[in-house]
């Protein structure tokens, strides 16, 4: 377990390394730098002034350079420095911006898997129910309503009409701290950790439901019925484990698409995320900051297929690695 | 089962490229102008002329009240820089604008007037002016306010190495005395801005100035703050960056942020004009499609700068009893230039601007081909349904508000196919093989394409609508596909390629009308590579000193060039957008300038 556990995470280097190369050429291929698109906005500066700094900041050099510049200093730990927030540095861009969408992407998988598990489980049991059906209708609608269509009706109704809920951002006033932050964080969280998690919950709900209907369906359910274990028993032991799996497989994906897939949602609450940054720094070619992220992601999504390996086995320890 | 989690793996990094390629796509660079209608709304929207004085009366009405805070939304987050040598948005304006002052500033007539600085003289030769500044103005932390702050400001403008750290604002320090000599190291000293004494302050100019005022109209920064940090640190140091640590002089201080949500800004108690009204002005990040929801329940109070409430909203925020909506002109337009002339790939390669090497575009190079065009488009019509009637048809590239503006002078070009048709008859594009097209006076057939960017919705919807025009007079037109705006610029600057027409939109400064910059045939925001020897000519003899010392000189001038423009014309103006402010009636004291919204803010006062 151990050994294949090192061995997934020494594999992870060569990816991560060709990431970065892609990545890097890609966003190098694009016509335009970060100084293009500024230099239009305002006719009274020198154009000069930008041939100076496009200079200064190395992009007039090759490709090959400019990376090796950069995956020198990142192997030094160091991110480099953000070329349209004025040399702001990127990791400092990106702390504050990555609690916050970490904040919100556990916040909705945790709204997704108490919502979508207990009803999928539900509706497994009870099909044709009128639980079951709700459910699948919401499930339909969930999925069919695009995310920030949904968010925007919450914002109307639950936030502008009824004042329930806050409607943009992440905190009421700057300088909050200690218990009555938190809560304040966690109301802020609840409309784009629900439009976040929509769509997921509905998918899991479907694939819960379906995953348990076919396990109870199975032979070693019967043979457990026919020696007389009890309803529950069948059901917690036997079928949620096995039930469980394509769950698992899911979120281990889940956790890269969580971070990276918030950008609509993000931008309808006004939620400072990652996602927002990641797509204003590829248009306006901000490298250094696209880099940083994409290398994040990258690591994210790899850390969440590997911690779904992981669990396989322990939920089915049929599942061996060695 | 293992050897599928790879899969899984390479999914997600096929995710990750395909979210960058989208990106790419469709996302605007330019987040100043953001309006989302298409244009269908035929009815006709009644205008509202400025109301400004109505405000004005209403806040003369009863007496200002002290305290209450007031919450102003902007769609957008600064990048952060809050330091006027630094920055480079309108959003971070949006609170400079409030905690830093210069020492002049502009009226409603644009004209130049006291501020930091009580008092100036000129001497005859416009080379030099001696300003005498306010005493008693302290900066937010106590200390005083004086001419040593001004030639700090000034001199680090200058130094070098500024540039290189970031600043764009170099207009403002390089033409005076000994920029070139401090700017390359030659020499620590600075003679350009000379202290004469604490309250006194000389700028010298090593060329009759011509603008001189607006020279000196940069936003002082405190030279006790930042005088021995390098100029490379200035960006990434504190006093730039932090609320409590951003220091000026003006009515509110930087008090305190919640990066990309809110910026507060609170009283500075001690302001020399006098105690601000308020206590606290809040600037909220609020998606455009919720701001108006907002603005409704009372959570904002004012809708400003840069983007103001969108045209199409109009109607809707009207109805709103409680909101007060002021409407003015704004500074800039959009245009569809003319290719005239192409530079050659090795002026392209080398980056070399020079009108001598110019290849000529065929067709775009021909002005009856281009004033053709001019009839054939309907510009009312896109004013009235794309803009709902909140902008104007202008004919001339200065800003309607500057005294340089010449209604009288330029071709009015309103819509009139018969004349576009008879024009290019005329010029020898005439329909030769019935295919219901013009073809080339040589016979071959006529394609004129149409390029034009993302960012701008109003733009992106207009370019559709300026093709069928043209269609409708037998001109072919290839409507490219649009280009993300940096890729879009690079191609607009690279012009060794085949394009005939582009769109792009400039927002003007309301420092100077001086056209020097965008259409004099040197300037590489000549995107028409318009080469006028006549306008040339023109634009260098307004401010040619000492006759353009005398402003109805410099409108005698600039009134001849937008003949010479409108008649040659390297570029048709499409519109000038109007700017729609709206905010709570609770809000009185507020008297925008043409300029911006944000005008004596210490004397805005709420209602409670």
């Amino acid at each position: 377990m151990y050994k294949y556990i090192i061995r997934r995470i020494l594999i992870f280097i060569p990816m991560l390394f060709a990431l970065t190369i892609i990545v890097f050429g890609m966003a190098q291929l694009a016509p335009g730098d970060a100084l293009t698109g500024v230099s239009l906005s305002d006719p009274n500066i020198d154009p000069e002034v930008y041939e100076i700094q496009r200079e200064a900041y190395g992009l007039n050099d090759p490709i090959p350079v400019q990376y090796f510049r950069w995956i020198s200093s990142v192997a030094q730990g160091d991110l480099g420095n953000s070329l349209v927030f004025n040399g702001r540095s990127v990791a400092e861009l990106i702390q504050a911006r990555l609690a916050n969408t970490v904040y919100l992407g556990l916040f909705s998988l945790a709204i997704t898997i108490i919502v979508a598990i207990p009803i999928g489980i539900y509706s497994a049991r009870r099909p044709y129910s009128l639980l079951d059906y709700s459910a699948t209708g919401f499930g339909f609608i969930g999925l069919a309503i695009p995310n920030f269509f949904f968010g925007l009706i919450a914002i109307y109704v639950l936030s502008i009409k009824l004042g329930w809920f806050p409607a943009q951002g992440t905190l009421s006033t700057p300088g909050m701290t200690g218990m009555e932050a938190f809560i304040d964080r966690i109301h802020h969280m609840i409309l784009p950790g629900i439009t976040l998690g929509l769509a997921g919950t509905a998918t899991y709900m479907r694939y819960m439901r379906s995953e348990v209907l076919d396990v109870l369906g199975s032979d070693y359910i019967r043979t457990a019925r026919a020696k007389g274990m009890s309803e529950s028993n069948i059901l917690y032991k036997h079928t949620l484990r096995n039930a469980l799996i394509p769950i698992i497989t899911l979120m281990g994906f889940e956790i890269g698409v969580l971070l990276s897939g918030a950008v609509i949602t993000e931008q309808v609450f006004q939620y400072p995320g990652l996602g927002t940054l990641f797509l204003s720094s590829v248009t306006n070619r901000d490298y250094p900051v696209v880099m940083a992220i994409a290398m994040i992601l990258g690591i994210l999504i790899l850390v969440g297929n590997l911690l779904a390996d992981i669990f396989y086995s322990i939920i089915d320890p049929r599942i061996r690695y060695d | 089962m293992v050897k599928r989690k790879y899969g899984i793996a390479i999914l997600g990094f096929l995710f990750l490229l395909s979210m960058l390629l989208s990106a790419c796509n469709n996302e605007t660079a330019d987040p100043t102008e953001e309006e989302k209608e298409d244009p269908v709304g035929q009815e006709e929207t009644e205008e509202e002329p400025e109301d400004t004085d109505e405000t004005e009366e209403e806040a003369t009405n009863d007496s200002p009240q002290m305290g209450g805070t007031l919450t102003g939304a902007m769609d957008t987050a600064p990048a952060g820089v809050f330091n006027p040598i630094f920055y480079q948005e309108a959003y971070e304006a949006n609170i400079l604008d409030f905690t830093h002052e210069a020492l002049v500033s502009q009226n409603e007539s644009l004209e130049f007037e006291a501020n930091l600085a009580k008092d100036w003289t000129i001497n005859d030769d416009h080379t030099e002016i001696t300003l005498t500044l306010e005493e008693g103005v302290t900066w937010h932390d106590g200390e005083p306010f004086t001419a040593d702050d001004v030639v700090y400001t000034y001199k680090a403008i200058a130094s070098p190495g500024y540039i290189e750290a970031g600043g764009v604002r170099t207009e403002y320090a390089n033409k005076l005395v000994g920029y070139e000599a401090f700017n390359s190291g030659e020499t620590n000293e600075f003679e350009g801005v000379v202290a004469e004494d604490d309250y006194t302050v000389t700028f010298k100019f090593t060329e009759p100035n011509v603008t001189i005022l607006k020279d000196v109209s940069f936003s002082i920064i405190p030279e006790h703050i930042f005088g021995d940090i390098p100029i490379a640190d200035i960006p990434s140091h504190s006093a730039t960056l932090d609320p409590g640590a951003v220091i000026g002089t003006g009515p509110f201080k930087f008090q305190d942020m919640l990066e990309r949500e809110q910026y507060v800004l609170a009283k500075h108690a001690d302001y020399w004009k006098g105690e601000p009204y308020l206590d606290q002005i809040v600037w909220r990040i609020v998606d455009q499609s919720v701001m108006l929801g907002l603005l409704e329940n009372g959570e904002i109070d004012f809708i400003s700068d840069p983007n103001g409430v969108p045209a199409a909203d109009f109607e809707t925020v009207a109805a709103l009893d409680h909101i007060e909506i002021i409407e003015q002109t704004d500074f800039g337009y959009q245009l569809m230039g003319y290719k005239i002339n192409h530079r050659t790939d090795a002026d392209v390669d080398s980056g070399t601007l020079n009108q001598d090497n110019w290849v000529a575009n065929e067709d775009m190079s021909e002005q009856l081909v281009r004033q053709a065009m001019a009839y054939a488009i309907d510009r009312q019509a896109i004013v009235d349904n794309l803009l709902y009637g909140h902008g104007s048809v202008i004919n001339a590239p200065i800003a309607q508000q500057f005294w340089a503006y010449d209604e009288d002078a330029v071709t009015a070009y309103s819509y009139d196919p018969d004349q576009a048709n008879a024009l290019l008859d005329e010029a020898g594009y005439v329909d030769t093989n019935g295919d219901g097209y013009r073809e080339t006076p040589d016979g071959e057939e006529w394609v004129v394409n149409l390029n034009y960017p993302t960012g701008n919705q109003l733009r992106e919807a207009s370019a559709p609508i300026l093709a069928q025009f043209l269609e409708a007079v037998g001109i072919k037109i290839d409507l490219r596909q649009p280009k993300e705006m940096s890729a879009y610029v690079e191609d607009l600057t690279n012009d060794n390629s085949d394009w005939d027409l582009y769109l792009i939109g400039w927002s003007l400064g309301s420092g100077d009308p001086d056209p020097s910059g965008l259409w004099k045939s040197g300037a590489a925001y000549n995107f028409s590579r318009w080469n006028n020897p006549e306008s040339d000519q023109l634009i260098e003899e307004a401010m040619q000193a000492p006759d353009a010392f005398d402003q109805s000189y410099r409108e005698e001038k600039y009134s001849e060039w937008q003949s010479v423009f409108s008649e040659d014309l390297p570029a048709l103006l499409l519109y000038a957008q109007n700017k729609i402010y709206g905010f709570h009636e609770r809000l009185n004291g507020v008297n925008p300038m043409p300029y911006r919204f944000i005008n004596d803010p210490h004397l805005w006062w709420v209602s409670q």
